[in-house]
C-alpha cells in the first residue's frame, strides 16, 4: 500500500471543485513509477463501504458497475489510466486533474460499466486508486477524506423580503410631502381671498397701466402771451 | 410711492428670474428622462422580468413634468410681467398640479431604487432563464435578455457561477449539472460564439469562464438612473416651491 492520499484540486483553485455531480482529483502523478505496466484505476466508494471493499473485485463485472451504484454497487471502479497518461514529474503550468462524473453519455448503459457517470447523490464518498496488473492488484493508494458534494436550496429559499426604506427615500417623501401641503394651503387662502382686500394692503403693488395725460389748454395758457405783449 | 415701486421691480425680477430657472431645468429634467427612457445599458427587459421597472414610469412622468414645467415657466413670465390676476391665478394652480406629478415620480424613483436587491434578481433569474415547460413569450424574453446581458457585460449570474450550483433552477431542469455546471454563456467564448475550451469552462478554471456575477454591471447604471431622476427632480420641486409662494405672495398683492 503506497503512502499517498488522493485528494480534491486545490491548486490552480477551480470553481468547479465540487458540484452536485461531480468532483475533481489531483492526478496520481509520480505515485506509482515502480508499476510501468500497471492499469491504474480508481475506485470510488460510500463512505461507510469504503473499509469493505475487496481489491480483488475485476472492473467492469457488474459487482463494480457504475449503473449500479450506489444500490446494490457499494463502490465502483473507473477513469482506467496507465502510467503513461501520468508522466513524471509534472510539468509546471499543466492542469492535471481528473473529473469524476463527467461523461453523462454512458450513465445508462450498462455495456459500460466502468463509465466515469455523474455521482447521484452528495455522498459522503471516498476514492482511491487501485493498480492492477492482469487482473492482480498490485498496488493501491489510501483512502482519501470523506468527499461531500454540494447540495442546492430550493430558490424559493431566497429571502426577498424588501431591505426596507432608505434614509433618502424617506427624507424625499416626507419634504416633499409638507411643501406640497404648504402650497395647498396657500391656493386654498388665495381662492377664499380672491376679490375680497389682499392681506398686505392693497396699494402695495399698482398695475403698472400707461397713464394718459391729456394736456388740458386753458384760456390761461392762450393768455400769456398777449399779456406779455 | 417710490419705495413700493422698487419693491414691485425687485419681487417681479425675482420671480422672471425664478421662472427662467424653472423652465431651464424643465427642459434639462426632459433631456434627463429621454436619456434614460432611451435605455443605453439594454437593462429594461431585465428589469421588467423582475417586475421592478417602476424607475421607467418615473421617467416617463419626468419627461412630460419637464415639458410642463418649461410651458408653464413661460405663462409666468408673461404673468408677472403684465401682473395679470387671471394669467398668475391659472398659472399656480397648473403648477400645483404638475408638483404633485414630479413629487408622484420623485417618490417613485426612490422608492423603486430601493425594492432593487439582488436576491430579488437572484431569484427571479433561477425561476425562468432557460425555462422549456411551459414556456411563455416573456420567459424567452428573459433568457434571450440575460443571455445577451451576460454576453455583453462577461459576467455570469447574479453573484456569480455558483448562483446555478447552490439553488436549483428551470435551467438544471433541461441541463445536467455534470455536462452545464453553469450556463455555457458564462464561458469566455470565440468569435463564433463556441467556448474557447469547454472543458474548463466546465471545471471553472480561470480565463475561461466569467467567475464575476452580473449584479454591479446591472445596479451601478440603474443607481445613476434612479437618484438622477428623483434628486434632481427633488431639487426642481424645491425650487418651485419658492417661487410658487413668491408668486403667491405677488398675487395677492396685485390691485383688482
Amino acid at each position: 500500500q503506497l503512502g499517498y492520499k488522493p485528494e480534491l484540486t486545490r491548486e490552480p483553485p477551480l470553481e468547479g471543485v465540487t458540484t452536485a455531480s461531480t468532483f475533481v482529483l489531483d492526478q496520481p502523478r509520480c505515485v506509482f513509477t515502480d508499476y510501468g505496466n500497471a492499469d491504474i484505476w480508481l475506485v470510488v466508494a460510500l463512505d461507510q463501504a469504503a473499509s469493505t471493499f475487496n481489491n480483488s473485485e475485476g472492473p467492469g463485472t457488474a459487482a463494480t458497475a457504475f449503473q449500479s451504484f450506489p444500490d446494490p454497487v457499494r463502490a465502483y471502479m473507473t477513469l482506467n489510466a496507465t502510467l503513461g497518461s501520468y508522466p513524471c514529474p509534472k510539468r509546471d503550468g499543466d492542469i492535471t486533474v481528473l473529473r469524476v462524473g463527467s461523461e453523462t453519455s454512458c450513465a445508462q448503459d450498462t455495456t459500460r460499466p466502468t463509465c466515469n457517470g455523474p455521482l447521484p447523490h452528495p455522498g459522503p464518498y471516498r476514492v482511491k486508486f487501485l493498480a492492477l496488473q492482469g487482473s492482480e492488484p498490485v498496488a493501491e493508494t489510501a483512502w482519501s477524506v470523506p468527499i461531500t458534494l454540494r447540495q442546492a436550496k430550493s430558490p424559493d429559499s431566497i429571502p426577498t423580503t424588501g431591505s426596507g426604506h432608505s434614509a433618502g427615500m424617506i427624507a424625499i417623501t416626507t419634504i416633499l410631502s409638507i411643501l406640497f401641503a404648504i402650497l395647498l394651503a396657500g391656493l386654498v387662502a388665495m381662492l377664499v381671498f380672491w376679490g375680497s382686500g389682499s392681506c398686505s394692503g392693497s396699494s402695495a403693488f399698482s398695475k403698472p397701466e400707461a397713464v394718459s395725460v391729456r394736456r388740458y389748454n386753458t384760456h390761461h395758457v392762450y393768455d400769456q402771451p398777449a399779456a406779455r405783449l | 410711492m417710490a419705495k413700493s415701486d422698487d419693491c414691485l421691480h425687485i419681487l417681479q425680477g425675482l420671480l422672471v428670474f425664478g421662472n427662467v430657472v424653472i423652465g431651464m431645468c424643465g427642459i434639462a429634467l426632459t433631456a434627463e428622462c429621454i436619456y434614460f427612457v432611451s435605455d443605453p445599458n439594454g437593462l429594461y427587459s431585465l428589469l421588467k422580468a423582475t417586475e421592478n421597472s417602476d424607475i421607467y414610469a418615473a421617467a416617463w412622468i419626468g419627461i412630460f413634468v419637464g415639458l410642463a414645467l418649461f410651458a408653464l415657466s413661460i405663462l409666468g413670465i408673461i404673468g408677472v410681467i403684465k401682473a395679470s390676476r387671471t394669467l398668475l391665478l391659472l398659472y399656480i394652480i397648473l403648477m400645483v398640479i404638475t408638483f404633485a406629478f414630479e413629487m408622484a415620480s420623485c417618490i417613485t424613483a426612490a422608492t423603486g431604487q430601493d425594492s432593487l436587491t439582488p436576491e430579488l434578481f437572484q431569484k427571479k433569474m433561477l425561476e425562468r432563464y432557460q425555462k422549456s415547460e411551459p414556456a411563455n413569450n416573456s420567459d424567452r424574453e428573459v433568457t434571450k435578455t440575460w443571455d445577451e446581458f451576460m454576453l455583453q457585460n462577461h459576467c455570469c449570474g447574479v453573484k456569480g457561477p455558483s448562483d446555478w450550483q447552490e439553488y436549483t433552477s428551470a435551467f438544471r431542469v433541461t441541463h445536467s449539472d455534470a455536462d452545464y455546471p453553469w450556463p455555457r454563456m458564462c464561458c469566455v467564448l470565440d468569435a463564433k460564439g463556441l467556448p474557447v475550451n469547454l472543458d474548463g469552462c466546465k471545471l471553472g478554471v480561470s480565463g475561461y469562464y466569467n467567475s464575476n456575477g452580473c449584479y454591479d454591471a446591472i445596479s451601478g447604471p440603474v443607481s445613476t438612473h434612479a437618484w438622477g431622476v428623483a434628486w434632481f427632480g427633488f431639487a426642481i420641486l424645491c425650487w418651485t416651491f419658492c417661487v410658487l409662494l413668491g408668486t403667491m405672495f405677488y398675487w395677492s398683492g396685485i390691485e383688482y
